[in-house]
């Protein structure tokens, strides 16, 4: 395994209580491989990718628990300065809004040499050669005259491009992409998304996409892990996911896309709200929402039983839920 | 150029740059070229700095080119004021107070029948030494102080903003005067210096706001995401997005600076008689305006000039380091 993350905890300290953002949360990538991390908001997702790139805001976020194995060491013991080194050279980030993630005074070509100079300790002549490399690499049409425009000239997409080169300047092993193409137009989402899965196969980097849209994840992801409540409800290769979801919230985000042959009828929505993490609801976070829960939903916490080798469900009663 | 699967209609990366381009729909709206930028300086492009992409564009502004050119002459004469005038402005006659405009002594005499001209030559020096140094001091101690409490944030936060809540309750102008009616000494020294010790904390709140702001977004985000060290993001993230403010503060607190040398001059606490400044001198004219009304005109309308350069040099600047506006 590239990344294996063990039983991570995750807790915000706020005025109001303490937040469980993160409660037990274990999954692997390998190279080569596209993890697709699904959830709602507030679900834990992007605060489990933040623990993982150590970038979370500490205070009020504190990690109280598990472990994050990335190419045989526990980044959770590592010092600041190691685990700096780490970032964007051996593993990097994708941000959801790339106009928000680029800084608006520098170049585009200033912050893409950024990551030689910095990690690389080269002058900023070939610095600025090598983002024009990169910015080619990622069809940004005319880079030699746009590598030094400020990002603000350039459309959604292209930004998103600029921040995918970023990310793959240093040929990390491992990228994280945080909802990279919630903030762009359907057309560009397609082109951006088909890029970065082309440049992952390239490099065989390990992907973690985090994402809450289904159809982003159909195409390019090898296994889901769909998160509720800071918890992997159910893991599982992405066919099998499609076919039949093995948790009642997997089949409440499936029922839940749009489709064309309901045209006219009301759209499907999970019942309820998420849980507010200072109050998980005890047993099963997911009991009040879900139409398959019982009494024994109410008071045991569901573990993440095995439904195959490769499978696992959060709920005990995965059977009734596969056979529909 | 990576490997040979470009789309059709994108294989257009790394054409010559002469070449035509081909847009997909997404780029198309966005290839506006800076005029500066296809006819740049050799294929490779020389890499730039936000500091010379501002001052490329500040030398072409005549806001700043006009107040740099002001500034630049107030310097000139606060250092060498002989250069421009022959007389002393210690050198009065009394028979020829509040006489205008004559031969020799173009703005006339004031109530002393000193020299009017020379006076205010003389006092750019006071005033431009005033201004220009405890700006300096009150943006620097200010804007370093404010911007590690905003970045680090914490206790040491806390305390600094109690301590500015101290000096917020300190009114000025009784301070002045219980603080600096103890010194002797007739130097701007204690003057600059009483301003930059009541000044920083205003200053100082202003960066660590903007440095909150600043850190937030972002960017800041990605950039420690992508391996950046505490330094890096301070100077290259946070530091050229929270400055602008604390620029324009800082340009407008220079006059205020300036005009308040004149209130401690006038309340006899900052300079005294035989120094020279333009708070002396509108204050000792301000009785006469009916009978010398050149006398006040003068000074003040130096100090006023004076002021707007700075505002306006100031303004030049935070527009220059703000690319979208370019």
């Amino acid at each position: 395994m590239l990344l294996e993350v063990r039983d991570l905890h995750v807790e915000f300290h706020t005025r109001d209580g303490v937040a469980r953002a993160v409660n037990g949360v274990s999954y692997g990538v390998d190279a080569g491989e596209t993890l697709a991390v699904l959830g709602e908001s507030g679900s834990g997702k992007s605060v489990t990718a933040q623990a993982v790139m150590g970038i979370l805001d500490v205070p009020p976020g504190r990690i109280t628990g598990g472990e994050v194995v990335f190419q045989g060491r526990d980044l959770l013991k590592l010092k600041e300065d190691e685990r700096r080194r780490v970032r964007g050279a051996e593993m990097a980030m994708i941000f959801q809004d790339a106009l928000s993630s680029l800084n608006p005074v520098l170049s585009v070509g200033d912050q893409l040499g950024e990551m030689f100079t910095v990690h690389r300790g080269m002058s900023r002549k070939d610095a600025r050669a090598k983002a024009i490399e990169l910015m080619d690499r990622v069809r940004i049409p005319a880079a030699r005259e746009r590598v030094r425009q400020y990002p603000h000239q350039f459309s959604g997409g292209m930004r998103q491009r600029i921040m995918i080169a970023m990310a793959l300047a240093l040929e990390p092993a491992l990228i994280i992409a945080d909802e990279p193409t919630t903030a762009l137009d359907v057309t560009v989402q397609a082109q951006v998304m088909e890029l970065l899965a082309e440049l992952q196969r390239e490099y065989r980097m390990g992907l973690i996409l985090i994402t809450h849209d289904l159809g982003v994840v159909a195409d390019v992801a090898d296994r889901i892990a769909v998160m509720y409540a800071g918890r992997i409800v159910e893991s599982a290769p992405v066919h099998d996911i499609y076919k039949a979801p093995a948790h009642p919230y997997t089949r409440g985000l499936l029922e839940s896309i749009p489709r064309l042959d309901q045209k006219g009828q009301e759209l499907y929505a999970i019942k309820g709200l998420p849980p507010n993490l200072m109050n998980i609801p005890p047993g099963c976070a997911f009991h009040p929402r879900c139409p398959l829960a019982r009494d024994v939903c109410r008071t045991d916490e569901p573990p993440l039983y095995e439904v195959s080798s490769t499978r696992g469900s959060a709920c005990h009663f995965w059977r009734e839920c596969l056979d529909g | 150029m990576p490997d040979g699967r470009h789309e059709p209609e994108q294989a257009i990366a790394g054409t010559s740059m002469g070449g035509t381009m081909d847009l997909g729909v997404d780029e198309a709206e966005t290839l506006e070229q800076r005029p500066d930028g296809a006819g740049g300086p050799g294929p490779e492009g020389k890499p730039r700095s936000l500091w010379s992409d501002a001052w490329r564009d500040l030398r072409r502004n005549p806001v700043f080119i006009i107040s740099a050119l002001v500034i630049l002459f107030l310097v000139f004469i606060s250092l060498w004021p002989s250069a421009i005038t022959s007389g002393s402005p210690l050198k009065c006659d009394l028979s020829k107070a509040q006489q205008g405009s004559q031969s020799g002594h173009p703005f006339g005499f004031d109530g002393q029948g000193c020299d009017v001209y020379t006076r205010t030559v003389y006092g750019a020096r006071t005033s431009v030494a005033v201004g220009v140094l405890a700006t300096l001091g009150v943006a620097v101690l200010g804007s370093v102080l404010g911007a590690l409490a905003g970045f680090f944030g914490g206790v040491g936060d806390s305390v600094l903003s109690r301590i500015t809540d101290v000096f917020f309750a300190i009114p000025v102008v009784l301070g002045g005067l219980v603080l600096l009616s103890v010194i002797t000494s007739n130097t701007v020294w204690p003057v600059i210096g009483f301003i930059v010790l009541l000044g920083w904390p205003q200053l100082s709140r202003i960066a660590r706001g903007s440095v909150i702001t600043a850190k937030q977004n972002d960017y800041v985000q990605a950039a420690r995401a992508l391996g950046a060290s505490n330094s890096r993001l301070v100077l290259r993230h946070i530091a050229p997005n929270a400055i602008a403010p604390v620029i324009v503060v800082a340009t407008i607190a220079l006059g205020t600076y300036i005009a308040l040398e004149a209130t401690l001059s006038y309340l006899g606490v900052g300079l005294k008689p035989p120094s020279v400044s333009w708070g002396i001198d509108i204050s000792a004219a301000s009785p006469y305006i009916r009978n010398a009304p050149h006398a006040l005109l003068w000074p003040s309308g130096a100090l006023a000039i004076t002021v707007l350069a700075f505002i306006m040099l100031g303004d030049a600047v935070r527009d220059a380091l703000d690319p979208k506006l370019r």
